[in-house]
């Protein structure tokens, strides 16, 4: 403690603290009076045993509860909230990449064999192989043999990349920079399944890879995204030998600090010279 | 073995058992990607046509994978009666269907006979089945199983509470678990998927569902679907555990993708049955799905509504409390529409009463397939009228934690009033009791989850 | 790392019994294989429970150092406990022994003396919070509807928590123990304590030392003590506590459902009431009558008494037991720099809304500005600085904050070489990596999350378990009056 003064500054700093705790539960309350309409909605029990209880629960999941019931059938609003999240998530498999959000990072674009959306829904073997002119672009333009491979890929929700690229790829380059790693030519590959990593490990031959995949979409986001991992992926490489950090996205895993983590895991992976179970973390 | 045929002025010859089997089936993305399917609806026809001609015997004479190299081929063909199978043998599959059939076979007949059939030989049958045919054998048998309570009575329709939480919390857990008990649903049992494999995870939701069930003095099970050696663990810690769970595969080579043999099932049986907290005698529940073995590279060129029924035959082998098949989770790869999800529910479905099992099936879908909530709907009107065991109940049908659709605990209800079905009995008592449910209907306080807070 | 199992120590001198224990905390990876590894603490267990002693003083008003050590050391000795061995715990002084002169200096000595990591903590809030959770009250809160408080009765105060739901929504502490009135069996008065004369005075009690007073007079000073505090808590009577009150009274008395007491006068409830003064000073003071008088009273107040888990060692328990938590696991850290104790936090709160440039700007500057007024701008760190409040943060976000953090950090504080920031949410690592790529370890950065502190907190850091664990014991001034007596 320096001066007198100074103990005036943090009764004053903690007072207003206070008093702003204090002010909020108030302003909370008007709050709540003004949107009453929204959290009225959300509370769809007429008249629960505990109205307070229920706020909890609803606080505690993601899960559509306290929603109600027409006879045994649910609400309206709750049926179409439910068929627009499915809507969503429809759309993000169908859907594509932007090329913006591309061009932002300097991601060219190859094609697995995967030809359109639904013989990729059919046949995953075709999206784990690069087109041959797609294999030709790759040994132009990228570096041969770099420490770290970085590729992007849509899988089965492009809307993933949109939401989470811009949050996800720079904290992974500064988690590489971090720990003093270099990395290749990054790019992207359209209709891409898990498994065309090992096509491309096979062309370039990275150290460790990195993979960053839209997930199979879900009501509650349909824009997660996958960081799939690997030690020299290879033609033959199994699941097991695959690292993965899963649920990137706003709600879930948050993408800065999954971009963060990457770097730390990749450096075990170059350390161990191992991935997947026989990784220790 | 004959294995020629004519359809429509072309002559088809069948390379053996498993093309047949496998060229008789409905149309399944899953055998295409397996490269096994019929190439036409014509030759789909002469495969079934060659198929009903077939004998039992035939069927079991030429195993699809013998069972000195499989022990799930090995557990099938050590549960077959003998005696049962020698009055049937020379049976037609054309026969066993017409069997299966008739008026005055029932549920005593079905057992009977059941006994005296492989996996392969249900499998046969189901594929010269309409999906009605499907449906009305299906609601024939009858299957009781008892845990803490009695499931599987004619007119009863159990739910299974599913109430997961993307990180495994625990209250988020129970507050789907309210839910699901103020709409009458969790009398199958009150199972949730974790999304944590690790013993104290397993553990910490064992003993969370467990107070639930004992402050409320619920007359359930609960059960935590982790890998089997991840619940052993936590049993031989203490955790209270009414069921085992293990998802199965059709071959050996498939469970041990699975990280499972019939040794360690055997070992996880024993210890069920010794710290296992419930009642018994059925202490198991199993899942299964059409397309899992092709998926680790496991199916040995064996179409998958077989394998699937190879699943069953394993799972009888441990007397299971409930099985369900997760019809519609592995993607479109495997069943690419709706369309073929609904005839893989109504085969597995029927597939595993007719092998004696207590069936429930998981009516869902992925954000993947052709698909959406009103091909559930009629999914779960079918197997309601079929007699299945129990659905799943899901919020709102979305599961928050694997990331796709099922039913839901409203679904659920709505079928019981509609088809006039009832919660399990000593479950409807206890709804009863709490004043949620008189004379099998919801009264108006169901829905309202804080009555359990 | 699966799982791993710490040693966690709990010393509580209190105004009349010191007392030790000693627990296990049982760390678990509680995150998926497909998620960024996230650690808890999944099991306490206490292994070890010494006697209680008489806190042993050398005047009326000094602790005695020399005792207290080897009363410690041989506690260690019986428990088989290695100094080494123990990462985490908190010695708590509490009650009247707060007061004494060289309480301050006394707690720092043994909590450096009790292991890697024993936090030094003091304050009628925190002693009050870690009783309840000791006691069972936390615990309890989670499984009913309303209000539970907890009232740690010792020797000299009455610490009060209040608990709903699992959290604690504040604190109260009485001038009401066991020892404030002193006596022998022959009903003579050896002491009162000066804290409750004012009280007395007002309500027209006299009572001084070497009078000899009637078992029934005591009786009555002790059912009006009880009563006083229970009105207060039962929402009446606000005023005629007063007198009783240490520190500020609760902005807000809720309405409580359901009372626990520990403390050495919660077990004393247990044992048969006195009937004359012989049976009152079994212990040299009117405890015993304080004990039952309180029970007594309780049944007439409108919520349920219901029995404290643990009593006499509800505090230490908690201290011990309940004190220590485990920031997120994805962490930004230098373990040469661990462990930071004692230091003070700052908040940084940032609103749910979009960031912009120049607010971000404009308040770090003005918590840079306080932080220099108030603290040492020579230490190492100054402070922590704790943002809150914040929603989703994306990378553009992160560089704004990054950015200012780093320019102005160095700015302001030039001399000192550790910079330590506290988020609430899971982001730590990747602020900690930005603001790293800005500074050049010049000063070097701490970032650890999933940690929530509020103003007038310390915070104490400990040494990295299995690489990236860290130990944090946060000792809250919280819910009003202790922010500033916090600071001495």
């Amino acid at each position: 403690m320096k001066e007198e003064l100074v103990l005036d500054t943090l009764v004053d700093k903690v007072m207003a603290e206070l008093e702003r705790k204090l002010g909020r539960e108030k302003t909370e309350d008007v709050a709540e009076g003004e949107d009453s309409e929204q959290e009225e909605e959300r509370i769809a029990v007429p008249q629960p045993k505990w109205r307070e209880g229920l706020r909890e629960l609803l606080a505690s999941t993601p899960a559509r509860i306290g929603v109600w019931r027409a006879g045994t059938r649910p609400l309206t609003k709750e049926v179409l909230r439910f068929r627009r999240d499915h809507a969503a998530a429809v759309d993000a498999v169908y859907g594509e990449v932007s090329q913006s959000i591309l061009d932002e990072f300097q991601l060219f674009a190859v094609e697995t064999c995967f030809q359109n959306t639904e013989n990729y829904l059919k046949r995953p073997d075709m999206g784990r192989i690069i087109t041959d002119e797609g294999v030709s672009v790759i040994k132009q333009k990228c570096k041969q043999r770099p420490q770290v491979q970085i590729v992007v890929s849509d899988g089965l929700s492009a809307n993933a990349i949109d939401a989470n690229l811009r949050d996800v790829f720079p904290a992974l380059l500064d988690s590489l920079r971090a720990y003093g790693l270099q990395w290749g030519t990054p790019f992207f590959v359209r209709g891409g399944r898990v498994a065309c990593m090992d096509h491309i490990g096979e062309i370039l031959q990275p150290d460790v890879f990195v993979l960053l995949i839209g997930e199979r979409p879900g009501l509650v986001s349909a824009q997660s995204m996958s960081a799939y991992m690997c030690y020299r992926p290879r033609k033959g490489t199994v699941e097991s030998q695959r690292t993965v950090i899963s649920n990137i996205h706003k709600g879930g895993t948050p993408p800065i600090e999954a971009g963060a983590h990457i770097g730390t895991v990749l450096k075990k992976m170059l350390e161990q010279k191992a991935s997947g179970v026989q990784l220790a973390i | 073995m004959r294995l020629k045929t004519h359809v429509l002025g072309v002559t088809y010859q069948f390379r053996d058992l498993k093309e047949v089997m496998a060229k008789a089936n409905e149309e399944k993305s899953g055998d295409q990607l397996a490269g096994i399917a019929a190439a036409d609806m014509r030759e789909r026809v002469a495969a079934k046509q060659v198929l009903a001609d077939l004998t039992l015997a035939d069927i079991r004479n030429n195993p699809l994978l013998p069972p000195e190299e499989d022990e799930v081929s090995r557990v099938i063909e050590a549960g077959i009666n003998e005696k049962i199978y020698s009055q049937i043998k020379n049976w037609t599959v054309a026969e066993l269907r017409e069997y299966i059939l008739r008026s005055d076979v029932g549920a005593a007949e079905l057992k009977r006979i059941s006994r005296g059939l492989s996996s392969e030989m249900v499998a046969a049958v189901a594929k010269l089945m309409s999906n009605l045919d499907l449906i009305q054998a299906a609601a024939k048998a009858e299957v009781i199983t008892h845990c803490n309570i009695t499931i599987g009575q004619k007119g009863v329709l159990a739910g299974r509470a599913q109430p997961n939480h993307p990180t495994d919390s625990i209250p988020g857990i129970i507050a789907s678990l309210y839910e699901a008990l103020s709409y009458g649903i969790g009398d199958a049992v009150i199972g949730v998927n974790p999304v944590i494999d690790t013993t104290d995870s397993v553990k910490n939701i064992l003993q969370a569902t467990k107070e639930v069930m004992d402050k409320w003095q619920i007359p359930t099970q609960n059960c935590v679907l982790a890998h089997v050696t991840t619940q052993m663990r936590a049993i031989r810690q203490g955790a209270p555990a009414d069921m085992i769970f293990q998802s199965l595969a059709g071959t050996q080579q498939g469970n041990t993708a699975f990280g499972i043999s019939v040794e360690l099932l055997d070992e996880a049986d024993e210890l069920i049955r010794r710290e296992g907290t419930s009642t018994g005698p059925n202490c198991w529940y199993f899942e299964t799905g059409q397309g899992s073995e092709l998926s680790s590279d496991a199916h040995f060129g064996i179409d998958q509504v077989t394998l699937e029924s190879r699943c069953y035959g394993l799972a009888k082998r441990y007397r299971p409390f409930i099985v369900n098949t997760v019809v519609g989770f592995i993607g479109p790869e495997y069943l690419y529409d709706s369309k073929q999800v609904i005839r893989a529910g109504l085969e597995d479905h029927f597939m595993g009463k007719l092998q004696g099992l207590p069936m429930g099936v998981d009516v869902c879908y992925t954000n993947h397939i052709k698909a959406d909530q009103n091909d559930m709907d009629n999914l779960a009107v079918l197997l309601a009228a079929a007699g299945v065991h129990y659905l799943i109940g899901v919020p709102m049908a979305d599961d928050c934690m694997l990331n796709y659709q099922s039913t839901s605990y409203h679904d659920i209800a709505t079928l019981r009033e509609l088809q006039g079905l009832r919660p399990a009995p000593a479950f409807e008592q206890w709804l009863e009791k709490m004043g949620l449910m008189e004379r099998g209907k919801l009264t108006p306080i169901a829905g309202d989850p804080t009555i359990f807070m | 790392m699966e799982e791993q199992w710490i040693t966690s120590v709990g010393i509580d001198l209190g105004t009349s019994t010191t007392k030790f224990i000693v627990s296990r905390l049982r760390l678990a990876r509680m995150s998926s294989h497909f998620s960024l590894p996230r650690y808890q603490i999944v099991e306490r267990e206490l292994i070890y429970a010494s006697a209680i002693y008489s806190t042993p003083l050398k005047t009326g008003d000094e602790i005695d150092v020399d005792r207290v050590s080897r009363i410690l050391s041989e506690e260690y000795k019986r428990a088989g406990l290695t100094l080494s061995e123990v990462k985490s715990g908190a010695v708590i002084i509490t009650g009247e022994t707060a007061t004494k002169k060289n309480a301050q200096e006394i707690v720092h000595f043994l909590a450096e003396r009790s292991g890697d990591f024993v936090v030094a903590t003091a304050g009628a809030d925190l002693e009050g919070v870690l009783a309840g959770k000791g006691s069972g009250a936390e615990a309890r809160s989670r499984n009913i509807q309303g209000v539970i408080a907890n009232i740690d009765v010792g020797g000299g105060t009455a610490n009060t928590a209040l608990f709903q739901r699992g959290k604690a929504i504040g604190t109260v502490t009485f001038h009401i123990g066991g020892r404030l009135v002193r006596l022998d069996q022959a009903g003579v008065i050896h002491y009162v304590a000066p804290a409750i004369q004012p009280w007395l005075r007002e309500r027209g009690f006299r009572i001084v030392p070497g009078q000899q007073v009637s078992f029934s007079l005591l009786q009555e000073i002790a059912r009006q003590l009880s009563r006083c505090m229970l009105s207060y808590l039962a929402g009446k009577e606000q005023g005629a506590a007063g007198l009783l009150l240490l520190g500020r009274p609760l902005a807000e008395v809720p309405a409580i459902d359901e009372v626990m007491i520990s403390g050495g006068i919660g077990q004393l409830i247990g044992e048969p009431a006195p009937t004359n003064l012989d049976e009152t000073a079994t212990y040299g003071d009117f405890g015993p009558l304080l004990a039952h008088a309180l029970a007594q009273e309780s049944r007439h107040c409108p919520f349920r008494v219901v029995p404290a888990v643990q009593t006499v060692r509800a505090t230490v328990i908690g201290a011990g037991m309940q004190s220590t938590e485990i920031s997120g696991s994805t962490v930004h850290i230098d373990a040469s720099l661990l462990p930071l104790r004692n230091v003070p936090v700052l908040k940084l709160e940032v609103g749910g809304r979009q960031l912009t440039a120049a607010a971000v700007k404009a308040e770090i500057g003005q918590m840079m500005e306080l932080g220099r007024r108030l603290f040492d701008a020579t230490v190492s760190p100054p402070f922590a600085l704790a943002i809150t409040g914040m929603g989703y943060c994306s990378y553009a976000e992160l560089q704004l904050l990054a950015d200012e953090l780093a320019a102005q950090f160095a700015e302001a504080f030039p001399d000192s070489s550790i910079m330590a920031v506290i988020c609430e949410n899971d982001m730590a690592k990747a602020l900690g990596q930005s603001l790293t790529i800005r500074c050049q370890h010049r000063p070097r950065v701490i970032c650890i999350d999933q940690v929530r502190v509020e103003y007038g907190d310390y915070i104490d850091l400990g040494e990295p378990i299995a690489g990236t664990l860290i130990p944090v014991v946060i000792k809250t001034l919280a819910f009003h009056e202790a922010g500033v007596e916090g600071i001495q």
